[in-house]
């Protein structure tokens, strides 16, 4: 255990995508939360990514995890757009009631 | 050994302030977890040297789509509640994601150990300069097609928190543009003594 390896990387990153998801699956109440867990996913991939590509000695993971970053960047942007009309029109934004989106 | 001892602290830091992000009962400390959390990656990026990666990162994500959070979260007003209150039902879920992890840990730790050490790499060039090699020649179109994408999120976001409302007082560009002077001003004579009669 002296020295880095890929495996530490990967072990990490798998450990940030389970908290993620299971912040959106114990999540019922705040749908920005539900956001934020997308966001820690796609960070988690962003770790896989970047580490992956720096122990192979393969630069195109790096490209790969800014095209994510810039994904993410958008989504979050369009989520949050979302979720200042829907409160905009129910004035909360309680997660058990966003069927309601559909009429 | 000094590698792999920052490895193991912001490792740590990254776990810990990821759980908070969850756990937390107001969603402003969720976003400022989410932040820390971010930062940490970043240093983790840079410590096995992917520093473009780890930069941009920051800037992007703290500089901009946490910041965004924050604006949202400030703007709505959302009561505080907790997370969990139905917990009973996720049970089932939750150990079969914890049959997974841990599966993946054994066979990563035990069977497939990686060998490739990071102190072996010996790089010609820096890293921004090893993306930008790519990124503009290799990578041309899909760079193009994420800035196509940034546009439309941004158009997206425009169109949908737009409210349009008929009272404001608008800008005719047309019909200033085609007035004369003829429209606005007006000669007169005024005789002494008589005033300007109104028309």
């Amino acid at each position: 255990m002296t020295s880095l390896t890929y495996n530490h990387f990967f072990i990490l990153s798998l450990i940030v995508f389970i908290i993620g998801c299971f912040g959106l699956f114990l999540n019922r109440r705040n749908m920005i939360l539900i956001l934020m867990c997308i966001e820690i996913i796609l960070l988690a991939a962003n770790i896989n990514f970047v580490s992956a590509s720096v122990f192979l000695n393969d630069i195109n993971g790096q490209v790969f995890s800014i095209f994510i970053l810039t994904i993410a960047a958008a989504e979050a942007a369009i989520g949050l757009a979302i979720l200042v009309i829907y409160f905009r029109n129910k004035g909360e934004i309680d997660i058990t009631q966003i069927n309601q989106l559909k009429d | 050994m000094f590698l792999v001892g920052s490895f193991f602290l912001f490792a740590a830091f990254l776990i810990t302030t990821c759980i908070f992000v969850i756990f937390s009962k107001n969603p402003v400390n969720s976003v400022l977890f989410l932040v820390l959390a971010f930062l940490n990656s970043t240093f983790l990026f840079i410590l096995i040297g992917a520093e473009f990666v780890g930069i941009i990162l920051a800037i992007v994500y703290i500089g901009a789509v946490a910041i965004l959070f924050l604006f949202v979260v400030m703007m709505l007003d959302i009561q505080i509640t907790t997370l969990m209150y139905n917990i009973k039902k996720y049970v089932p879920l939750a150990l079969l994601f914890a049959g997974i992890i841990l599966a993946e840990i054994i066979y990563l730790t035990v069977f497939k150990t990686s060998k490739v050490n990071i102190d072996t790499f010996i790089r010609s060039k820096n890293n921004t300069e090893q993306i930008g090699d790519v990124l503009y020649t290799k990578y041309f179109i899909d760079f193009q097609l994420s800035g196509i994408v940034l546009l439309l999120a941004m158009i997206g976001a425009i169109v949908l928190t737009h409210v349009y409302r008929p009272t404001i007082k608008r800008q005719n560009i047309d019909s200033q543009n085609s007035t004369t002077a003829k429209d606005r001003v007006k000669l007169l004579k005024i005789k002494p003594g008589e005033g300007i009669k109104d028309d």
